[in-house]
């Protein structure tokens, strides 16, 4: 269990921390500005005797509260106890995404929450943190042969993988069935996959895409091709995207100013809080506040990276690994829907975007990669 | 991953760098409403100030969707309030373009106060609905200046497209017929602009800038308002055109069509019925009888062939015919209207007594194209030089008419039997009242064909003069000032000779008045179809000028399916002259 041991300071990844703490201060920034509301009379925040005028921002405040007790407990579980975690806590994830299926609250239509008396919790969010131990206990165990795996070597672990995909994807959330499946994959391909294989799977992924392509609901076909033609249906399907693109291309160069971004003050951008978090920051902020964040996140992402390099626990390794494919995922498919590059789909960017479970999520998968980082030690250098 | 996030910089570089001020201006556009204020038109005065049309505020009632659950149950109650019948209101959708947000609908146009009383009272169970004041013109003499003013109505899809009408919006009041449209730019005025914050619902946040309206610029008329009314009363009752010039500057001090209509109308609904009995008929209550309709002058037109037949030598003012009531040409009688015949009758004594025979002989030593030259340098067979739209150029017949317009080799040659219908005003010739009026009193003046214009100034903000008058010479007819004198002098017979025909013109106030002049009986069929139908009745022309020894106003008359131009058409003609002096002499 915990042992506090001096090298623990030594070994802990403070850049990280560092940057993490950087990137959610900007988040709460730019939540601020994107929940500010100049008529409110005043939200309490938190516990402190000081009122805001951003409700979405004392929320999300409070969140990060709750975020932070995750990440500690994150970083409490080491790398032995998060290996037997794996299989119980994938089978757990398993069967709560199978209650949610049975009991859950349909809100706007998808049932993927948990209402538990006024808080709602979202158990995919969880089936992120699950799969990436499930996959690091296999890929500990299982080492690729020489030239990566073969088609054959990736039956179980995508089966493991499909298993919760198809389960969320059934809610609907097509975003959290691709991050789960993207995390799971990009660690696989980082273990090393056969070349021959990888093309394999490509030519079937492309041949697949005709079937679901029609398997899709009309909402998510009219995305994608809004992306192609976002001029096709202004007032219709395409107007997330391109109130979207008018908010961050207006930022131009300085930004419009804090809390002066018309496109959400004035509420043309919807879900300028959660998924489109980041037109706020590139309307008031401009390219420099964009460059910024952007770099911070790829900082943040090379600091896991680097850390996993570090770490002779292979399980550990991986575990970061998935941590930092997750965070890629999000960030870069959040930014690329948000500038119109990729099709509209519900993925938050991390510690920016409102919302608990997500906020949590991510806070403890950072609180795990510290804690495997600070007990590195204990496998040798 | 360096690959992925570059490519998100180069994607934000594109986006906020190279196309910013493009995304920029959207975003602004989005925000920013501008919202347009219709600016006053200009004031219409006659030529004595009196004023013919203003401005007032005009009250709509207008329905905003977001603010109404239920747009039926609304105006089934604005129905009930206002006793309308059930189904009768409808909400007008906007032409062309998508409505925006939170914009009203007009449902009811230029409501009467009682009816915006009523629906205020009562205004909570009307969610949605308001008043809204716009301004709209005020007619003040009603169909008095009618055809000469012309009304104003919203644009029409046409003229949205039309680049005279380049920078109009929607829903704007324009200027349609006569001056409000001939004269759209100068009277129209600057709109306002209004900029107002709007948020994604288009609730209004603030008002941003604003530009003030500028009020169009006030014309003055070159019409004499009592002149006016005593050509509408002497057409009471009937069809007809009056149009009286002044002979030396070309300034129209009358223009009267009847039947007219009220202009006023069109600043509210106008009921299908209501335009039917507008548009029904040719030329109809809307056509401007002065301008667009053309007629058999009649008559009238021996003053042209006499002048012609004088010009060119034919004839001696000395030389008699013999007219036994007929005329025989090519084996047929043409007929003299007087059947027991005029007798012996010099150039004088044929034009007061209109005797058909005499012109008739000079039908065939003239020829129909040196006819047609006197004509022509008249100002028949061309628009008036006036300049409104729709005018009527009115047919001036010769030779070569025939050839260009007829496709049959047998219709295309000039039989001279035709010539003997031109001369005295009938067979293919139609002229409009303008053209007679302009004639006549290029006969006064001594040949100046002088452009008819209906506007003495324009002026701006502060009164300043933007547009003065000048009279425009069209072109000078060199005639020999003899025969003109001869003409002159017979045409002073047909008002005081006793056998004149016209001499029911005469100025009974004001008898130093010498009145000259010519009737005109123009047949809109042949005799045995007139006695059928009262449509087939003769056009009454009368066209005069006064005071014979120096020549002010010249008047022309017509009065359709009116008889004799000397019973039906003198009279009103020296109505009209009568108002001239009376006015004149205050």
């Amino acid at each position: 269990m915990l042992l506090i041991d001096r090298r623990i300071f030594k070994y802990f990844n403070y850049h990280l921390l560092g940057v993490a703490a950087l990137i959610a201060i900007c988040g709460l920034m730019v939540l601020y500005s994107a929940g500010y509301n100049p008529d409110s009379p005043g939200v309490p925040l938190g516990a402190f005797s000081i009122n805001v005028k951003s409700a979405a921002f004392a929320k999300q405040f409070a969140f990060f509260g709750a975020g932070l007790v995750a990440m500690l407990f994150g970083m409490l579980l080491s790398s032995t106890s998060l290996h037997r975690l794996a299989i119980p806590g994938y089978i757990l994830a398993i069967i709560l995404l199978l209650g949610v299926a049975l009991f859950g609250t349909v809100v706007n239509g998808s049932r993927r929450w948990f209402d538990l008396g006024g808080l709602r919790f979202q158990p995919s969010e969880l089936v992120k943190v699950a799969i990436i131990l499930l996959i690091a206990r296999y890929l500990s165990r299982v080492s690729p042969p020489p030239g990566g795996f073969k088609l054959r070597d990736l039956f179980a672990p995508g089966a493991l993988l499909l298993l919760p995909m198809a389960l969320i994807m059934k809610q609907p959330d097509l975003g959290t069935a691709l991050v789960v499946g993207a995390t799971g994959a990009g660690m696989l391909l980082f273990a090393g996959v056969n070349f021959r294989t990888l093309i394999m799977l490509a030519l079937v992924a492309a041949i697949s895409a005709i079937p679901v392509w029609y398997s899709l609901h009309d909402y998510q076909r009219n995305r994608i091709l809004t992306l192609i033609n976002p001029g096709a249906d202004p007032l219709g399907s395409g107007y997330h995207l391109n109130q979207s693109k008018i908010a961050v291309g207006s930022g131009e160069f300085l930004g419009k100013g804090y809390l002066q971004g018309t496109q959400s003050q004035l509420e043309f951008l919807p879900e300028h809080t959660t998924d489109f978090v980041f037109s706020v920051l590139a309307e008031e902020w401009g390219f420099m506040g964009c460059v910024l964040v952007v770099g911070l996140y790829a900082t943040l992402i090379f600091q896991l990276l680097n850390m996993a390099s570090k770490i002779r626990d292979l399980f550990g390794a991986y575990v970061i690994i998935g941590v930092a494919t997750l965070f890629t995922f999000h960030f870069v498919t959040n930014i690329g829907m948000v500038i119109g590059v990729l099709p509209v789909v519900g993925i938050t960017l991390p510690l920016f975007s409102y919302g608990g479970s997500s906020v949590i999520v991510c806070m403890l998968a950072l609180g795990i990669a510290l804690g495997i980082g600070m007990r590195r030690y204990q496998f040798g250098q | 991953m360096v690959f992925l996030v570059s490519l998100l910089v180069i994607r934000l570089w594109y986006l906020q760098i190279l196309k910013g001020s493009h995304f920029r201006n959207l975003s602004e556009n989005n925000r920013i409403r501008s919202v347009y204020i219709q600016a006053p038109r200009g004031l219409i005065f006659d030529r004595k100030g009196e004023l013919w049309a203003s401005n007032r505020p005009a009250f709509n009632v207008e329905l905003i969707k977001e603010d109404c659950p239920d747009e039926k149950k609304v105006l089934a109650k604005i129905e009930e309030i206002v006793e309308l019948p059930a189904g009768s209101l409808s909400l007008n959708s906007p032409l062309s373009r998508r409505r925006r947000p939170f914009e009203p609908r007009v449902i009811m146009k230029d409501v009467s106060r009682e009816v915006v009383a009523k629906i205020e009272a009562r205004k909570a169970e009307l969610p949605g609905v308001v008043i809204e004041a716009t301004p709209t013109r005020d007619y003040l003499q009603g169909e008095l200046g009618a055809h000469v003013t012309g009304y104003i109505r919203e644009i029409t899809k046409d003229q949205l497209a039309d680049s005279k009408y380049a920078g109009y919006q929607q829903g704007e009041l324009v200027g349609q017929f006569g001056l409000e449209s001939h004269l759209e730019e100068m009277i129209h005025g600057v709109r306002g602009l209004k900029r107002i914050e709007v948020n994604a619902m288009g609730m209004r946040i603030g008002e941003f800038s604003s530009e003030s309206e500028r009020m169009g610029n006030d014309i003055h008329l070159t019409i004499n308002s009592e002149m006016q009314r005593a050509a509408v009363e002497g057409l009471a009752g009937k069809k007809g055109a009056v149009v009286a010039l002044d002979v030396n500057t070309g300034e129209i001090l009358t223009m009267v069509s009847m039947p007219a209509y009220d202009p006023n109308i069109f600043t509210g609904e106008v009921k299908p019925d209501v335009w039917n009995d507008l548009i029904n008929g040719r030329p109809s209550k809307l056509n401007n009888r002065v301008l667009q309709a053309a007629y058999p002058p009649g008559s009238v037109f021996k003053v042209i062939t006499g002048l012609a037949g004088l010009s060119e030598k034919v004839v001696t003012p000395r030389d008699k015919v013999y007219c036994p009531g007929y005329y025989h040409f090519a084996g047929r009688n043409y007929r003299c209207h007087k059947k027991s015949g005029h007798g012996y009758v010099d150039f004088e004594s044929a034009l007061i007594q209109s005797c058909d025979v005499y012109y008739y002989s000079l039908a065939t030593k003239l020829g129909i194209d040196v006819i047609n030259s006197y004509a022509t340098r008249l100002g028949l067979g061309a628009p008036s030089g006036l300049g409104l739209a729709h005018e009527s150029r009115g047919l001036m017949p010769s030779t070569e008419w025939k050839r260009l317009y007829f496709k049959k080799p047998e219709d295309k040659v000039w039989y001279p039997g035709e010539t003997l219908s031109v001369v005295i005003g009938q067979g293919a010739t139609t002229t409009t009242p303008i053209q007679i009026a302009k004639m006549i009193a290029a006969i006064a003046n001594g040949g100046k064909l002088l452009r008819p214009q209906l506007v003495r100034e324009i002026r701006g903000g502060d009164n300043n003069l933007l547009q003065g008058f000048t009279p425009e010479v069209l072109s000078q007819i060199d005639f020999d000032p003899n025969v003109l004198k001869l003409v002159r002098k017979a045409l002073v017979g047909v008002v005081n000779d006793p056998r004149g025909t016209g001499g029911r013109s005469k100025l009974k106030k004001f008898p130093d008045r010498i009145v000259a002049g010519k009737t005109g009986t123009s047949q809109v069929v042949a005799l045995e179809a007139r006695l059928k139908h009262e449509d087939f009745e003769d056009h009454a022309w009368f066209a005069a000028y006064a005071p014979e020894e120096a020549p002010e106003v010249a008047v022309a008359v017509l009065v359709e399916n009116g008889g004799h131009g000397g019973t039906a058409a003198a009279p009103v003609a020296g109505m009209v002259l009568e108002k001239y002096f009376e006015s004149r002499s205050r």
